[in-house]
């Protein structure tokens, strides 16, 4: 049981660093490169910041994946952490809620 | 050295952390739909799997997927319906990994194992990533 609360907290740690990495990408995107191609025509920070966010979100779905996989979340949380990837700064507001299921597994953790 | 060097050598990279990610995820199907024929005792044997999965299989998709988008960007590739039908296949083996990687972890700490059937969709997609990167249609 122990093992089992100590690798559901390893994955959802890793969960939560994907949720702020893609939210900082998909901010940097949205409000800084995307404004600068179009306001001042100056596209070079879409097609670095494009590829960038775009493998930030890959990472941030497969390590979601891992914690389904582990069957971590009930179908209603893993649509909503799915939702908060294409929202600007809902994954800051993901990863706060994936600390406190962390906390609550380091509750249990210390119980057992 | 030319960029037509540097263009060779990431693709050699690309294509060797392919193999290695392609064969971790076959191995991971295999694994997961043998385990529930298997004895009882396979705990040693998950240990060794989630093991390589770590840090063979993880590492390489992460390569692949930092030399695949340093080819798409290098090639400007981006857009083009082989890549994108390619990015689907890779994207649909990325998410498959993740749910096994999870699955295996947990298998790792005493649950049951669960039926899986991926593996055909597992060797499709390596014969439709191979063909799309090569003949590039």
């Amino acid at each position: 049981m122990k093992n089992e609360i100590e690798i559901n907290i390893s994955l959802l740690g890793q969960l939560k660093l994907a949720s702020i990495i893609e939210a900082a990408t998909l901010a940097l995107l949205v409000c800084v490169a995307v404004p600068l191609k179009h306001l001042w025509d100056w596209p070079i920070g879409v097609r670095a910041m494009g590829p960038v966010h775009g493998l930030a979100f890959i990472f941030y779905g497969w390590a979601l994946l891992q914690t389904v996989g582990a069957g971590i979340w009930q179908r209603r949380h893993i649509v909503l952490l799915a939702a908060s990837a294409f929202v600007p700064f809902a994954g800051l507001l993901a990863s706060r809620y994936i600390r406190r299921r962390i906390d609550a597994l380091d509750r249990d953790c210390s119980a057992t | 050295m030319t960029f037509a060097d540097y263009y060779i050598w990431l693709k050699a990279a690309h294509v060797a952390a392919a193999l290695l990610f392609v064969g971790g995820v076959v191995a991971t199907s295999l694994t997961l739909a043998l385990l529930p024929t298997m004895p009882e005792d396979s705990a040693p044997f998950v240990m060794g799997m989630r093991r390589y999965d770590r840090w063979v299989t993880v590492p390489a998709i992460i390569m692949v997927w930092l030399f695949g988008t340093g080819l798409a960007v290098s090639g400007a590739w981006f857009g083009q319906g082989w890549l994108s039908a390619k990015l689907g296949f890779v994207v649909l083996l990325s998410g498959l990994h993740g749910v096994q990687s999870g699955r295996l972890r947990r298998m790792e700490a005493g649950a049951s194992p669960a039926m899986s059937r991926s593996l055909p969709f597992v060797l499709f997609a390596a014969i439709a990533i191979a063909v799309l990167a090569v003949a590039k249609p």
